[in-house]
C-alpha cells in the first residue's frame, strides 16, 4: 500500500512539475517574440548587410514544375541566373507540399519548429497569418523593388496591404473558376451553350445530362454537375465549385456594401441558394457523391475515359486549366471540345479570388536585412521582366520550353471513337520561342510553371518580351474570365475567427449536410447553426465592426 | 490480500529473530540496539547486493536513458495544455482555460461519445466474430480448406486503412458507378431511378457500415488467438462427449466454447484498455455528414489542429491529454479486472 501511495505521489509530483517547467516558451529551440526561430543556419548576419547563401521555400501545387516534371532544371536554372545578377552562390531549397493539403502541412511544418525563409499562402491563410508578426512588413521594399516601374496592376498589391503595410506579395492576379460544358454532349441532348442565359436554363440543361443519356451508353449513369463538396469551406472564396446554385449568396463572414461586416451564412440569400442545392440533390443532377469527392476526384471523373457517372458542366479554373481538360478529355477520348458557359443573369459575374501571396518569414529579430536580401533575392526577380522572370513563367530552358529548331507529335497514333486523329503536330524553327512535351507526359504540352502568363502583373521585356504562350485554349480562357469576373469579398482578419475557424467550420458543414443531402429544414438547420457558433459569428463581427 | 497478511507476517518473524541473534551474538544488548545493527547490516547487505550485480546495472542504465529520453521527456510538452500556444508567438499561459473551452464544446462531448460507442462496440463484434469463425475453423475437417480459408480471411488484416476506404467508398458509392447501389437497383430494393444510398453520408447507415468493414478486416486475424487456445484442449474431452452421445453442435456448445471463455476475456480486458486510440478507421471513411455519429477525440483533434490555418495547440494538446487520462483510468481498470478475473494483472 505504501509503495503504491508514493507511486501515486511520485506521478502527481511529476505532472505538476513538468506543468511548473511553464518557461513561456517551447523547449526544443531558441524563438524570437514572435515564434519563428532566430536565425538561419546557413546564413550569417554581418553589420547591417546580409551574406544570404541559401533561400529555404515551401510552396503548394502552384509552382507546376514538380519533382518529376522538371523541378531540378528550374532550380539550377534560377540558381545560374542568381549567380549570374549578384555574382554569389545562393542555393534555393524547394520544399513542395501536397496542394489538397497544404493548410493542414503547413500547421504540421510549423508545429514542429521548421519556418521556411519565403512560402506562398493562399488568400484564406494569408489573411489569419498577417496580423500575427510572423509574417515580413514588405512594404518599403515593395515600395523600392526594382520591378515597380514595370507594374501594370498595382492594385492587386495596394488592395493586399493590411493597415498600410503589405505583408504578402502577389505577382499575379488571382483567377477564378469559369463553368465548362462538353460541347459533345450539348449537341447529344440538342441544347447551344449560348442559349444557357439565366438558372432555369442552366438547370434544364443539367436534367437533359442527367435523364438524356448524353454519353450515349444507353444507360442513365449521367450527372449534370458535379464538384468537391457543396461549399469549400476551408477555400476562400468558398462559392465558386458551384456558382450557378449559389448566385448572389456568399455564406461567409463579408463586408457589406454600406462597410458593415456580416455573416452572409445567415442571409436569406443563403438559404435561397440551400434549396437550390436541395432540390438539384433530390433531383439527382448532382453527383450524389460530391459531398466526399476529392477535387481531384470530380476533376477526374469529369475528364474520365468511362463516362459513366461522369457530368457534363463543372466548374473549375479559368486559363490554362480549360487547355488541360481539354486535353485530357481528348487523352482519354471523350471529347475533343469544351466550351465555357458564360455566367448566367443570376450569376452576373464569376468570382476573382484574392490572389495567394508570397510571404517572407520575419525571425524577429529587429534587423531587417536578412529579409531585405531574401526579397531582393527572390520576389524582385520574380518579376525582373527578364530571364528569372521566365523561369517563373515558363520553367527552365531546354526542359519546358525552348527556341531551338525541333518539332514533335502529341497523341501519336491515337484516335476517338469516330476513328478522327488525335493527333497533333507541332514545328518550330530556330530562334522560336515554344512551349515543349511536358517532362512527365508526352502527349500534353507543357502550358506554364508558377505564373500565368495572362495574369502576371508586370510582362516581360526586353529579349524575353515576344516570349508569350502557344497555347491557344489556355489564353481564350483567361481573356474570357477577365472579360466576365469579378473581384471576391476581401477575407475577414479577427482573432475570433482564428481561434473558432475549425468549429465554424463543422457548423457550416453540418448545415450543408443536412439541407443538401439530408433534404433538412432550411430555417432550422440555420437556426442550429446560430445555436452552435451564433455566439462567435456575432463576438468577430463586433471585432471586425469595431476595428473599422 | 490474506496473502499479503501471511507475507507481513512472515517478514516480521523473520526479523525477530535476526534481532534476538543479534542479542545473543553480543553485538548489541538490547532489542533497540540489535534493531539499529540489523538496520545497518540490511543496509550494508543491500549495498553489497548491488555491488556484486553492478554489471547488470552497468547495462541497464542505457535503457533507463533511453527510456527517460523517448517515454519521459517528451511528456513535457503536457504543460502545453495549459498555454495557449500557436503556431506564431511565444506561448501563453491560460490556467485551465483550454478545459473549460474543452467542456464546453458540444463537438468534443460528441467525439468522447462516439470514442467510447464505436470502439468498445467494435471491440465486442469483432471478437464474437473471430470467436464463431474460429470454432467453425477449428471444426474443418479438410486440413487445406482450413488453411486456405484462415490464409483468405487474414488477409484484408494486412491492407492498410487509406486502400479499404478507397474499396469500400468506390463499392458504396451513391453515383451510378456504385456497386452496392446498382446491386440494390437491379433487385429493385431501391428506386431505380433514384439517387441510391449514400452509405458512407447517412448518419442511420455509417455506423452498420463502419462496424461491417471493420469485422471484415479484422475478423480473421483476430482468430489467431482463439485457433491457438482451441488447439490446445484435451481430445479425450470431446472423446468423452462422444461416448456420452453428444451431438457436434452440443461438444461445441459444452466443450469448444467454455473452453475459450478465459481467453475471450482476457482479449476483451487487454483491448479494453486502448479504447480510446481510434483514429485511422474513422479518418479515412468519416466525412462532415456524419460528424454527429463518426467523430471521434482523435479526428476532433485533428480537425482542430491540421485543417484551420492557425490553430491553438494548447488547445488540442489538452483534449490530448484528456484523452490519455480517460485511457490511464482504463487500463488501470483492466488491470484490475484481470487480476479479479485471473489473478494476475496485466501492469
Amino acid at each position: 500500500m505504501k509503495k503504491k501511495l508514493v507511486s501515486v505521489l511520485l506521478a502527481t509530483g511529476m505532472v505538476f512539475s513538468l506543468v511548473a517547467c511553464n518557461s513561456g516558451t517551447p523547449a526544443t529551440s531558441e524563438v524570437a517574440s514572435n515564434g519563428a526561430p532566430v536565425g538561419s543556419e546557413t546564413a550569417v548576419v554581418e553589420a547591417g548587410e546580409y551574406d544570404l547563401t541559401s533561400i529555404s521555400m515551401v510552396v503548394d501545387g502552384t509552382l507546376t514544375a514538380t519533382v518529376d516534371n522538371g523541378q531540378d532544371a528550374f532550380k539550377s536554372q534560377w540558381e545560374e541566373a542568381i549567380k549570374e545578377k549578384f555574382g554569389k552562390d545562393i542555393t534555393l531549397n524547394i520544399s513542395q507540399l501536397d496542394h489538397s493539403g497544404y493548410t493542414d502541412a503547413v500547421g504540421r511544418l510549423f508545429a514542429g519548429g521548421d519556418y521556411p525563409d519565403v512560402m506562398i499562402m493562399p488568400a484564406s491563410m494569408f489573411a489569419q497569418y498577417a496580423n500575427t508578426g510572423l509574417l515580413w512588413d514588405m512594404t518599403a521594399a515593395y515600395d523600392n523593388a526594382e520591378f515597380q516601374s514595370r507594374i501594370e496592376k498595382p492594385e492587386i498589391n495596394e488592395n493586399l496591404k493590411r493597415n498600410g503595410k503589405l505583408y504578402g506579395f502577389s505577382p499575379a492576379y488571382g483567377n477564378g473558376c469559369v463553368t465548362y460544358v462538353k460541347q459533345a454532349w450539348l449537341d447529344a441532348v440538342g441544347l447551344k451553350a449560348s442559349d444557357i442565359k439565366t438558372y432555369d436554363d442552366y438547370y434544364n440543361m443539367l436534367l437533359k445530362f442527367t435523364n438524356e443519356d448524353p454519353d450515349g451508353n444507353g444507360k442513365k449513369d449521367t450527372y449534370g454537375t458535379d464538384a468537391a463538396g457543396f461549399l469549400k469551406t476551408d477555400e476562400a472564396p468558398y462559392i465558386n465549385y458551384l456558382p450557378e446554385f449559389w448566385q448572389d449568396a456568399y455564406p461567409a463572414i463579408y463586408q457589406n456594401e454600406s462597410g458593415e461586416w456580416v455573416d452572409g451564412f445567415q442571409e436569406d440569400a443563403t438559404k435561397k441558394a440551400l434549396e437550390r442545392l436541395q432540390t438539384a440533390y433530390k433531383d439527382g443532377v448532382i453527383d450524389p457523391a460530391a459531398l466526399t469527392d476529392s477535387t481531384k476526384t470530380a476533376r477526374e471523373k469529369f475528364f474520365s475515359n468511362d463516362q459513366a457517372g461522369s457530368s457534363g458542366a463543372f466548374a473549375y479554373w479559368a486559363g490554362t486549366w480549360y487547355q488541360t481538360l481539354t486535353d485530357n478529355l481528348v487523352k482519354n477520348e471523350v471529347d475533343s471540345e469544351l466550351v465555357m458557359l458564360e455566367p448566367i443573369s443570376e450569376v452576373g459575374a464569376y468570382i476573382n479570388r484574392e490572389a495567394p501571396v508570397w510571404v517572407i518569414i520575419d525571425d524577429g529579430d529587429g534587423d531587417n536585412s536578412r529579409e531585405q536580401a531574401i526579397f531582393d533575392t527572390f520576389i524582385d526577380t520574380m518579376l525582373d521582366g527578364g530571364r528569372i522572370q521566365v523561369l517563373w513563367t515558363y520553367g527552365a530552358e531546354d526542359v519546358h520550353w525552348s527556341t531551338k529548331a525541333e518539332s514533335f507529335v502529341l497523341n501519336k497514333g491515337k484516335t476517338d471513337d469516330s476513328g478522327k486523329s488525335l493527333e497533333k503536330a507541332y514545328e518550330y524553327a530556330e530562334g522560336e520561342f515554344h512551349l515543349k512535351q511536358s517532362p512527365n507526359d508526352e502527349n500534353t504540352l507543357w502550358k506554364k510553371n508558377a505564373m500565368d502568363p495572362a495574369l502576371v502583373i508586370a510582362p516581360l521585356v526586353g529579349e524575353y518580351a515576344d516570349f508569350t504562350s502557344t497555347s491557344e485554349l489556355a489564353a481564350q480562357g483567361n481573356i474570357f474570365f477577365v472579360s466576365h469576373c469579378k473581384d471576391a469579398h476581401p477575407s475577414p482578419v479577427s482573432d475570433t475567427l482564428t481561434n473558432e475557424a475549425g468549429t465554424i467550420n463543422d457548423a457550416k458543414n453540418a448545415v450543408i449536410s443536412k439541407v443538401v443531402v439530408e433534404g433538412g429544414d432550411i430555417d432550422a438547420a440555420i437556426e442550429e447553426y446560430k445555436n452552435t457558433v451564433g455566439s462567435i459569428i456575432d463576438q468577430a463581427l463586433q471585432e471586425l465592426n469595431s476595428a473599422e | 490480500m490474506a496473502e499479503k497478511i501471511n507475507k507481513k507476517k512472515t517478514d516480521e518473524t523473520v526479523r525477530k529473530k535476526q534481532i534476538e541473534e543479534i542479542i545473543r551474538s553480543g553485538s548489541a544488548s538490547n532489542e533497540e540496539e540489535a534493531a539499529a545493527v540489523l538496520k545497518k547490516q540490511n543496509r550494508r547487505r543491500f549495498w553489497k547486493k548491488i555491488w556484486n550485480d553492478k554489471g547488470f546495472y552497468l547495462m541497464f542504465i542505457p535503457v533507463a536513458v533511453l527510456v527517460i529520453l523517448l517515454y519521459y521527456w517528451p511528456m513535457l510538452g503536457i504543460r502545453f495544455a495549459f498555454m495557449d500556444y500557436k503556431p506564431v508567438g511565444a506561448p501563453k499561459w491560460v490556467g485551465l482555460a483550454n478545459f473549460q473551452k474543452m467542456f464546453s464544446t458540444g463537438a468534443f462531448w460528441t467525439s468522447f461519445g462516439n470514442t467510447l460507442f464505436l470502439s468498445i462496440l467494435k471491440l465486442l463484434l469483432t471478437t464474437f466474430t473471430s470467436v464463431i469463425v474460429s470454432v467453425f475453423l477449428n471444426e474443418m475437417r479438410l486440413l487445406w480448406a482450413k488453411k486456405t480459408l484462415q490464409t483468405l480471411i487474414y488477409l484484408p488484416h494486412f491492407m492498410s486503412w487509406a486502400v479499404v476506404a478507397a474499396i469500400f467508398s468506390l463499392m458504396l458509392s451513391p453515383s451510378s458507378t456504385g456497386m452496392i447501389n446498382g446491386i440494390l437497383k437491379d433487385l429493385n430494393i431501391i428506386d431505380p431511378n433514384g439517387s441510391g444510398i449514400y452509405f458512407l453520408a447517412n448518419k442511420a447507415w455509417w455506423r452498420p457500415i463502419f462496424f461491417l468493414i471493420n469485422i471484415w478486416k479484422e475478423t480473421g486475424w483476430g482468430t489467431v488467438i482463439f485457433l491457438a487456445t482451441l488447439s490446445g484442449i484435451n481430445p479425450e474431452l470431446y472423446e468423452a462427449a462422444q461416448i456420452d452421445g453428444a451431438t457436434r453442435m452440443q461438444s461445441i456448445l459444452h466443450v469448444t466454447v467454455p473452453a475459450l471463455a478465459q481467453t475471450i476475456i482476457i482479449v476483451l480486458i487487454l483491448n479494453l484498455a486502448k479504447v480510446m486510440n481510434m483514429f485511422e478507421s474513422v479518418f479515412v471513411l468519416y466525412n462532415s455528414a456524419v460528424y454527429d455519429v463518426s467523430d471521434v477525440i482523435s479526428t476532433y483533434i485533428y480537425r482542430q489542429t491540421f485543417t484551420i490555418a492557425l490553430p491553438n495547440y494548447g488547445y488540442t494538446t489538452a483534449v490530448g491529454l484528456f484523452k490519455s487520462l480517460v485511457g490511464g483510468g482504463l487500463v488501470i481498470l483492466c488491470n484490475w479486472a484481470s487480476k479479479k478475473i485471473r489473478g494476475r494483472g496485466i501492469l
